[in-house]
């Protein structure tokens, strides 16, 4: 799920920065070091929609560099235990598949796969029904259900299911959706 | 009547999954006490349907159980939530005040009891069915049993667990680590430890029968199938109960409130109930309400009990104004009358109002036509059905000659309706009716009876208004009889 959050920071910029355009290269690290970072309690931060306020900076004695607890809003990605998902699959094996939403990495183990679907050893690893008519492998597009999450500080990774009414395969690798 | 399929409802829950020996919760269980005491939950929730609040002592005295062993199976059965238990240190008057509430409400606990006993300030304990709680938690348990199966069933939102086959490491992993798992060259699962190839945790039913050693596929499969057996063997084992939840499903649940509220009704309701007699059913109760002259109350020795209880109803009934309680009125067995009444208790207690002879027969009759499913005795309410037909038509006879007078004599005076005309035809078809049905009645008693009353009840009405219209209506009934 996406949250438009508040966040504060404090940035350390060097001297070299120090000019007309000192915001501008505030803003832009702060960019720089947040836009893909993940914290357990907040989720991934996907992008920084603007800079609230920048406060007296702190000269940091001995190196010069200065501190500025910056304030700012940011969207911000948290998957949650039942929230449905789409996802790209980027890995099959036989204990089943990992899959990408976004920046969170999700796995699908075989017996949360639809029981008429079995894995497919070969060149190309996938799961797929008798007749054939769905096949899951690497870039295949997937639809599911997020069954468990594993929430470190630096990190989320999710469990997830397909056996269940309306998940599973949504788009063949490359197709247009 | 709402109160019986409940009553049943909580007799069939008893008995399947109360039958058992009844754990004890809690530390205060010595080894040495081992009184078996398997079933006596059944016996005591079977008593408590028949009751509506009652003292524990009286109950384990009815019950020849310990009171020890009354409140310990009652302990567990309100953590069951399926009883509701009051503690009140009370004097006398406060017991006063119940044993008049019981001797209003019931048969088999005659009032009088306040001489013999020299109540001295104690705890007593009082329990009562919450018929509404038991049915939401007989669903939810149900629910819950059949959830986890289901889940199991279709490993749906279950996390597989993996092990290290490797014995000396023998390392369990979750598929929340398979990112750390995966092994770059052969994508395939690696323990941390030992670098030894993971297999997937099959479940603990399976466990068992794993020795065979022909795979996974296998054991999951046999798991399946177990599962599955489990899942029919509840649906058929658990069926009279999910009939009976389905066959409560839109009726009211019965509700003695707190005891203080239910003391306070049951008094009222006495006092309402004619001639001072013991209301012996709820029932009873809505005929007493269902008369409109209500006969004056036998002023007994009980009745100066009950007054002294009126004080504290006054009491009741202002703090009950405060909560904005609005059953506080009309007890809710009232209340329900219009819902779930059926024509034949009107009709019946109509009929009591119209004639006496017939009131002196079904009088009797009538809460017990209610009671006989309780007994499960079909015969009674077989003999009960016919002695109460007999009466009933002996009392239609009558009341149709009356009928005929009255439609005679109305004739002669200021009626001018094109009713009047038919009124003798009308009677003539209705006994015509009638004796077919007599004799059809030995077939298809139970249905013919209640036409019959039903059929009854709009003649009580009808005569109960006495007014002009009465033909009309009338000649609808005959020809629907
Ligand atoms: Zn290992």
């Amino acid at each position: 799920m996406f949250f438009h959050i508040y966040l504060e920071r404090n940035m350390q910029l060097h001297p070299r920065h120090f000019g007309p355009h000192l915001r501008d290269k505030l803003i832009a690290k702060l960019i720089q070091d947040v836009e893909g970072t993940c914290s357990g309690r907040h989720g991934f931060v996907v992008a920084v929609t603007a800079v609230e306020t920048i406060g007296q900076g702190l000269i940091r004695d001995g190196t010069g560099f200065v501190t500025f607890p910056v304030k700012y809003q940011c969207v911000v990605f948290r998957p949650f235990k039942g929230e449905i998902l789409e996802s790209v699959v980027t890995m099959v094996n036989k204990m089943g598949f990992f899959a990408e939403a976004g920046p969170v990495q999700i796995f699908v183990s075989n017996h949360l796969i639809p029981d008429d679907m079995v894995f497919q050893s070969g060149d190309v690893p996938s799961y797929e029904t008798s007749d054939g008519s769905v096949r899951i492998q690497k870039d295949s597009e997937v639809r599911l259900k997020i069954v468990g999450t594993r929430v470190d500080a630096t990190e989320i990774f999710c469990i997830g299911t397909i056996k269940d009414d309306f998940l599973g395969l949504i788009g063949d690798p490359g197709g247009a959706t | 009547m709402s109160i019986e399929p409940f009553r049943r409802l909580v007799r069939i829950v008893a008995r399947a999954f109360y039958d058992e020996e009844i754990p004890a919760k809690g530390p205060n269980r010595s080894k040495s006490d081992k009184s078996d005491n398997r079933g006596i939950a059944v016996v005591i929730l079977d008593a408590l349907t028949r009751r509506q609040w009652v003292k524990e002592d009286d109950l384990a005295k009815v019950l020849r159980l310990h009171p020890k062993q009354l409140r310990r199976t009652l302990r567990v059965l309100e953590e069951e939530m399926l009883v509701i238990r009051e503690h009140r240190r009370e004097t006398v008057k406060g017991a006063k005040l119940y044993n008049a509430a019981i001797a209003a409400v019931s048969e088999d606990h005659p009032g009088g009891r306040e001489g013999e006993e020299k109540l001295k300030v104690h705890t007593h304990s009082y329990c009562c069915i919450d018929y509404a709680q038991v049915y939401d938690i007989v669903r939810y348990r149900i629910h819950r049993a059949k959830k986890k199966i289901k889940d199991q069933l279709e490993d749906r939102n279950t996390i597989q667990e993996y092990i290290c086959p490797n014995s000396s490491c023998g390392r369990r992993y979750s598929a929340l680590d398979a990112l750390r798992l995966v092994n770059p060259f052969d994508e395939n699962f690696h323990c941390e430890n030992c670098n030894a190839e993971l297999v997937a945790e099959s479940d603990k039913l399976a466990a068992v029968e794993l020795g065979d050693g022909d795979g996974e596929d296998n054991a999951r499969r046999r798991r399946h199938e177990k599962l599955k057996e489990l899942l029919e063997k509840m649906d058929k084992q658990l069926q009279p109960l999910t009939v009976q939840l389905s066959r409560v499903k839109d009726l009211t649940p019965p509700d003695f409130g707190t005891l203080a509220q239910w003391e306070k009704r049951a008094i009222a309701a006495g006092r309402m109930s004619s001639n001072g007699e013991a209301i012996v059913d709820l029932p009873k109760a809505s005929h007493g309400q269902g008369l409109t002259g209500t006969p004056m109350p036998f002023l007994g020795e009980t009745k100066v009990e009950v007054a002294l209880a009126g004080g504290d109803v006054k009491r009741e009934e202002g703090k009950d104004e405060a909560a904005g309680g609005p059953t506080k009125v009309l007890p809710p067995w009232m209340i329900r009358q219009g819902m779930s009444l059926t024509a034949e208790q009107r009709g019946e207690a109509k009929l009591e109002m119209k004639s006496e002879d017939s009131a002196a027969l079904a009088g009797p009759t009538a809460p017990l036509d209610v009671k006989p499913t309780e007994e499960d005795n079909e015969a009674m309410q077989k003999k009960i059905q016919e002695e109460y037909l007999k009466a009933y038509y002996a009392a239609l006879l009558q009341r149709q000659q009356e009928a005929a007078q009255m439609a005679a004599s109305a004739a002669n005076g200021n009626m001018s309706t094109p009713g009047d005309s038919t009124v003798g035809d009308g009677t003539s078809e209705a006994l015509a009716a009638q004796e077919m049905k007599m004799d059809g009645a030995e077939d298809e008693e139970e249905v013919e009876w209640e036409d019959a009353t039903a059929t009854g009840a709009m003649i009580g009405e009808d005569n109960g208004g006495g007014s002009g219209e009465f033909e009309d209506e009338d000649e609808i009934d005959w020809e629907e009889g």
